[in-house]
């Protein structure tokens, strides 16, 4: 299955390898990423799209234990 | 004052009164402002050490543990006792000093990328590389690591920024423990439905008991429920050893009792656990007739290795407070003499397949000797290493509490033993502490002996020396045909001998006739000593379940061939519709 993430992260050292990482360990292969600056400069919203075959809810639940992950939102591809 | 000076202050204002490390050139600003200082420093002697021992401090007493190491080699050491603490819920905060600001990213004099390195095994980590973000990253590293789902977090420490001017940088502001949020209503009201329909019910109690301050809570759960409690590796003393409803340990060398009662459960109420390899077997033959309940805190626990039919997310301890009157109503409510009938089978198994102690000849049966160890020491902390004596420990000592049990679980770490012992030994210098060790693990951390001789630490080590590498060397008869690959230990040391140069008492035994009086003269020593004992080699750890098999075909030291357990003719279905609900039953 491949899912798209909408994430924002605060932009804090080592946020993008800590999320990217947790992906990928829990066996989810990122495709594309893709991601800018939010207008107050303090976060990254991150468009991260990843295949795996473990469902979406596992995911998102890793993700959003990350101390810099604000918010996750994870959609199945079609 | 300086940026060091800051944080030995902030330290103190924390509540830290004892810390473990090993100073070197990147953090020497640090330990400069330590000297004279009342933060207790423990000098140890290996930063594997200094992490293990933080974590042994922070697993006695539930406080956070802390550690301090240099760059580099200091803080590559320490990994192995953060990835120990980020596996087993442990609250740690560990401090590495770095390279200067400017020298970092040139390959430096003992520079290492420790944050990056350390990424995936901690809870989180920062580096500081200014001194004014120092108040908010010391109280959100210990906010992090006591709240929620506890863990270790990592403080990367420039050594410019440790002696940067911190006059002007505001008090420290101490973190406290946060509450989790209460379960859900309807969590609560679906379990409770969920619990009127089991006629087979089994209560699986994990380590997240203890981390969430719920045993209280669960002993008054469990005995309202009148229900067969069977538990985790790190769950073992939720329920007292002895109480008639505990069947035991489950998993790969559990109970015959706790493995056929999950066996045949069709409900599994899942306290603070995670159904972890070892407790399951192969996924797909684990209770496989059963519905699951699960509390925990941590919703990325829910459903990662086995559905829940219900979550209950939140407070352990209010959870199982809000369910413990339902629980306790349904007793005399539809399906509650069912469910008494299958509590006494449970119970008359576990009693019928207890363990027996009587064993022949003049050889030492560790089993026989830690269970008695255990009868004359019944307050004592265990800190164990790892390998077979490890499991003997965990099947045969009757633990009361589980902070009395402190195991590396779930990474596994030999040379964890000696090091959480020192740890818990400082964290209360009134416990009664033994390290239970063997041949293989005790040599990973033997440096720490003149930790203990230094600081003069009343812990009594028994070493269980069988001259292997004893858990390799049980698999490697079993399921590589007798083939023993690199575990040959023969030519040790002489252990009694070793701990004599560290100052330490120490006393051999070989023999069963000899070996009353000489637990007797070990535990009554005033200060550390060592008991070497001398097992067999081919002794195993028994029962067993097989790699990648379920928990019904667990092998027994007896049998050549897999024994499957024998399974009940007829199963409930999975299918049962759960249309009835108590509400009122739950308690607010």
């Amino acid at each position: 299955m491949r899912y798209q993430l909408d994430l924002t992260l605060r932009q804090a050292e080592g946020a993008l390898n800590r999320v990217i990482g947790a992906a990928e360990r829990r066996g989810y292969r990122p495709l594309k990423v893709d991601g800018e600056t939010q207008s107050d400069g303090d976060r990254w919203h991150l468009r991260l799209t990843v295949e795996g075959e473990q469902d979406d809810l596992q995911l998102r639940e890793q993700l959003a234990k990350l101390y810099d992950c604000l918010h996750v939102q994870v959609s199945t591809c079609p | 004052m300086n940026a060091s000076q800051w944080l030995v202050k902030a330290l103190l204002d924390e509540g830290v009164d004892t810390i473990f490390g090993y100073p070197g050139g990147a953090i020497m600003p640090f330990y400069d402002a330590l000297h004279g200082s009342p933060l207790r420093h423990i000098l140890v002697r290996h930063e594997q050490g200094a992490a293990f021992a933080a974590n042994g401090y922070a697993r006695a007493s539930g406080r956070v543990g802390v550690c301090v190491a240099t760059s580099g080699p200091g803080a590559t050491n320490l990994i192995t006792g953060i990835a120990d603490a980020m596996l087993d819920s442990v609250p740690m905060v560990c401090i590495t000093g770095q390279v200067p600001t400017g020298l970092m990213g040139t390959d430096a004099f003992q520079e290492v990328d420790v944050f990056g390195m350390t990424m995936p095994v901690v809870k989180h980590s920062f580096l500081v590389r200014r001194a004014e973000d120092l108040p908010s990253v010391l109280h959100e590293a210990f906010r992090l690591a006591r709240n929620g789902r506890p863990g270790p977090v990592l403080i990367d420490l420039p050594k410019d920024v440790q002696i940067a001017d911190a006059s002007e940088l505001p008090a420290y502001v101490p973190a406290v423990r946060m509450p989790l949020p209460a379960a859900g209503e309807a969590g609560l009201h679906a379990a409770v439905a969920l619990m009127a329909h089991a006629r087979q019910p089994v209560i699986y109690a994990g380590g997240g008991i203890v981390l969430g301050e719920a045993v209280d809570a669960f002993r008054v759960f469990a005995e309202a429920a009148q229900l067969p409690v069977v538990q985790t590796l790190k769950g073992l003393g939720s329920l007292p050893d002895e109480h008639p409803l505990n069947l035991g340990m489950l998993g790969m060398h559990g109970s015959r009792a706790a493995n056929l009662a999950v066996q045949e459960a069709d409900l599994l109420i899942v306290v603070g656990a995670r159904f972890d390899d070892r407790a399951t077997g192969r996924l797909d033959g684990f209770a496989p007739h059963a519905r699951v309940i699960h509390l925990d805190a941590d919703p990325a626990e829910i459903g990662k290795r086995r559905s829940a039919d219900v979550a209950v997310l939140g407070e352990l301890s209010t959870s199982l407070f809000r369910l413990t009157p339902a629980v306790g109503a349904q007793r005399h409510a539809r399906n509650g003499s069912a469910r008494a009938a299958w509590t006494a089978t449970c119970c008359e198994r576990a009693a019928e397949q207890a363990p027996r102690y009587d064993y022949p000849g003049p050889d030492i049966h560790a089993p026989a000797m830690l269970r008695e160890l255990s009868q004359r020491a019944p307050a004592a902390v265990v800190c164990c290493d790892v390998g077979q004596h490890q499991m003997w420990v965990a099947q045969h000592w009757a633990f009361q509490h589980p902070r009395q049990h402190l195991s590396s679980g779930a990474l596994g770490a030999m040379g964890f033993g000696l090091p959480a012992a020192i740890g818990a030994q400082l964290e209360d210098p009134s416990a009664q502490i033994i390290c239970v060790s063997g041949d293989g693990s005790f040599l990973m951390n033997v440096q720490e002996l003149a930790t203990v001789a230094r600081y003069q630490l009343p812990i009594k080590i028994l070493l269980l020396d069988n001259q292997a590498l004893g858990m390799v060397r049980q698999w490697q008869t079993l399921f590589f045909e007798r083939r023993h690959s690199e575990i040959d230990l023969s030519d040790n040391p002489d252990f009694v001998a070793l701990a004599s140069a560290f100052g330490i008492a120490a006393h051999s035994v070989a023999t069963q006739a000899g070996l009353g009086d000489a637990i007797d003269a070990w535990l009554a020593h005033d200060g550390p000593a060592l008991l070497h004992v001398a097992i067999d080699a081919a002794a195993g750890v028994w029962p067993l379940v097989p790699p990648n098999r379920s928990n019904a075909e667990m092998l027994d030291g007896d049998a050549d061939e897999l024994a499957p357990l024998p399974l009940p003719e007829k199963h409930p279905s999975k299918t049962t519709a759960i249309t009835e609900e108590i509400p009122d039953a739950i308690s607010t």
